[in-house]
C-alpha cells in the first residue's frame, strides 16, 4: 500500500459491502474498506449458507451420510461423494470393486466438467457477458441429462454408496456420453471466441489478482488456483485414488499467476476431463458394481483426499465402533479461496476488478460456510 | 515498423471485436429452453420421482423409516395394517427407502412435477401414496 501522509489526516474509510445480495458475489459478503478507486482492505464475512454438515453427520448413519454429502458443494456432488465414501472404505477396510471405481471416475470427471461449465456461466455473467452464460447454461443441461439418466437425480445424484455405486450404468450410456463430450469439445472452440479470447474479458483479466506460488501455498490455495501459479500439484496425480492410475492424463499449470491464468488453467481442464473420459469409456471394466459393507465401522479414524473442481476436498473421519461417524471434519477447497486468497489479492485492486478476481478463484459459498 | 505494429494491433483488436459474433449462429438454431405448461422435458427410466406403494406388498417393517435420511416417513394405522406415509416436504428423493425395501413395495416413479398450495397437503398417507396422480 503507497501511504500518503497528508492524506491520511482526512482519510475517512468508506465501508462498500460486495454480497450477499451483489449479482456476482453468491452468499458471501465482503465487506471492502475504500479509498476513492482503490480497495484498502476487504473484510469477508461468512455463514450465510452455514447449516452445520459436519455436526449434522455425526446423527445419520453412513449411509445416510453419503446423501447428506451432496450438499457440501452443490455444484459438484459427486467429488464430494467421492470423498465420503472413499474415507468410510478405508475405515471399514474395504475396498469397492473395479467397476465401481470406474463408474466413480466418469462420475467425478463429468461433475469437474459440470461444475467448470458452471464456473464459465457465472465468470462471464459477472463480467458483463451475458450470451456467454446463456449458452453455457444451456450447455450444462447436457449434462445433467446424463445425470439423471444414470444416476435418476439432476442436480443431486445420491450415486455413490460405501461399497459401491446405487446402480449400474444403463444400457447406451456410453455412446450418449461421447455424443455429449464430442459437442463439448466443440462448443470450447465457441467458449474462446465468446469468452476466454474476447478482448474485454482479457483486459479485464490480465495483470489482477496476482500471486505467485509461494505466496499462493502460504495462503491455502489448491487446485487450479494454485495451478496458475506454476505449481504442479494434483492430488489426482500424486495419489492416485479410483481409477485414476489406469488412465493418462496432464496436469494443467499456467506460469503467471493473474487471473486469467487461472481462467486458462480451467479452460484447460475441460479438455483434459473430456480426454480422462474418453479413455475411461473405452474399457470400463465387467464385474460387480457393489459389495455390501455392514452398517458398523469398526473403531479408528481415517482421512482421505480427493481432487474436486475447485480444489482439494478431504474428510477426516473419527469412528467409534457404531454405524454412524463420532466425528467428520470436511476440509473444502472454497474455504481458502474465500476467506485468505481474496482477501489478500483484493488489497489494493480496483473497484470493478473485485468480481473478476473473486470468479477467477472459483469459490462455492455451499462449500466454504458447510 | 512502427507501422507494422500499430496495422497489426488494429487487425488483432478487430479481430476481438468481430469474432464473438459467432454467436448469430444461435439465431437460426431452435431455442434451448421449452415453454414450460405446453410441453415438458420427458423423465428419464429410473427417474427419481414421486413415490409409489403398492399396498399389498407392504408388511409393515418399517426399514424405511429407519433409512430416511430426512425424518419424513412414519408408520400409520391404515385399513388394519402398518403402512408408511411421507412428508413430501421433507423428503430429498434419495431413494433409499425404495432401494432397502424388502419387499420392493415402495417404488419411485417418473412423476416430477408435484405442486401443493399449503404445507399439510404434503403429507401423502398410504392411500395418496398407492395412487398415481
Amino acid at each position: 500500500m503507497k501511504s500518503n501522509p497528508e492524506k491520511e489526516e482526512t482519510f475517512v474509510p468508506f465501508h462498500l459491502p460486495f454480497g450477499p445480495q451483489h449479482p456476482a458475489s453468491g452468499h458471501f459478503y465482503g465487506s471492502v474498506k475504500v479509498d476513492g478507486e482503490e480497495v484498502v482492505e476487504l473484510e469477508p464475512y461468512p455463514g450465510y449458507l452455514h447449516r452445520g454438515l459436519e455436526k449434522l453427520m455425526e446423527y445419520r448413519t453412513h449411509i445416510q451420510n453419503s446423501v447428506l454429502v451432496d450438499r457440501i458443494c452443490v455444484l459438484e456432488p459427486f467429488s464430494n461423494e467421492m470423498g465420503y465414501v472413499n474415507v468410510v472404505e478405508k475405515i471399514a477396510g474395504i475396498e469397492a470393486p473395479e467397476r465401481a471405481q470406474s463408474i466413480r471416475t466418469i462420475m467425478a470427471e463429468l461433475g469437474r466438467i459440470l461444475s467448470h461449465i458452471t464456473w464459465i456461466a457465472i465468470v462471464s455473467l459477472a463480467l458483463g457477458l451475458d450470451s456467454g452464460a446463456r449458452i453455457a447454461l444451456g450447455d450444462r443441461e447436457g449434462i445433467l441429462r446424463l445425470n439423471e439418466v444414470a444416476t435418476g437425480g439432476r442436480i443431486y445424484p445420491c450415486y455413490f454408496i460405501p461399497g459401491g455405486v446405487r446402480r449400474d450404468l444403463p444400457e447406451g450410456f456410453e455412446e450418449k456420453t461421447l455424443e455429449e463430450l464430442d459437442y463439448l469439445k466443440s462448443q470450447l472452440n465457441l467458449y474462446d471466441s465468446l469468452i476466454f479470447r474476447n478482448e474485454t474479458f482479457v483486459t479485464r483479466m490480465s495483470g489482477v489478482g496476482i500471486f505467485n506460488a509461494k505466496e499462493a501455498i502460504a495462503l491455502g490455495a489448491t487446485g487450479p488456483n494454485l495451478r496458475g501459479c506454476g505449481v504442479e500439484s494434483d492430488v489426482r496425480k500424486d495419489e492416485p485414488y479410483a481409477a485414476y492410475p489406469r488412465v493418462n492424463f496432464r496436469v494443467m499449470t499456467m506460469k503467471e499467476g493473474d487471473a486469467y491464468s487461472r481462467v486458462l488453467c480451467r479452460r484447460g481442464e475441460i479438455a483434459e476431463s473430456i480426454s480422462i473420459l474418453r479413455q475411461l469409456l473405452q474399457d470400463t471394466p465387467k464385474g460387480k458394481f457393489r459389495i455390501k459393507m455392514t452398517t458398523r465401522t469398526p473403531k479408528g479414524n481415517a482421512y482421505f483426499c480427493c481432487e474436486a473442481a475447485r480444489g482439494e476436498l478431504c474428510f477426516h473421519m473419527v469412528s467409534d465402533g457404531t454405524d454412524k461417524p463420532y466425528r467428520v471434519k470436511v476440509r473444502g477447497p472454497s474455504f481458502s479461496h474465500t476467506l485468505s486468497e481474496f482477501p489478500y489479492l483484493a488489497r489494493g485492486a480496483q473497484i470493478a476488478d473485485i468480481p473478476a478476481i473473486y470468479w477467477s478463484l472459483d469459490p462455492c459459498p455451499p462449500d466454504m460456510d458447510r | 515498423m512502427g507501422m507494422m505494429a500499430t496495422f497489426r494491433s488494429i487487425v488483432k483488436r478487430l479481430r476481438g471485436i468481430l469474432k464473438p459474433l459467432v454467436i448469430s449462429r444461435y439465431l437460426t438454431t431452435k431455442p434451448m429452453t421449452l415453454r414450460f405448461p405446453e410441453e415438458s422435458l420427458e423423465s428419464v427410466q429410473g427417474y427419481r420421482g414421486r413415490h409409489l406403494l403398492e399396498p399389498e406388498k407392504c408388511i409393515g417393517c418399517g426399514i424405511c423409516v429407519s433409512v430416511c435420511p430426512n425424518n419424513a416417513i412414519e408408520l400409520v394405522e391404515f385399513m388394519g395394517q402398518r403402512y408408511p406415509q411421507i412428508h413430501l416436504g421433507k423428503c430429498c428423493f434419495c431413494a433409499l427407502c425404495a432401494e432397502y425395501c424388502p419387499r420392493n413395495a415402495l417404488k419411485m416413479t417418473r412423476l416430477a412435477t408435484i405442486s401443493i398450495f399449503d404445507r399439510p397437503s404434503a403429507v401423502y398417507g398410504p392411500e395418496e401414496l398407492s395412487k398415481l396422480l
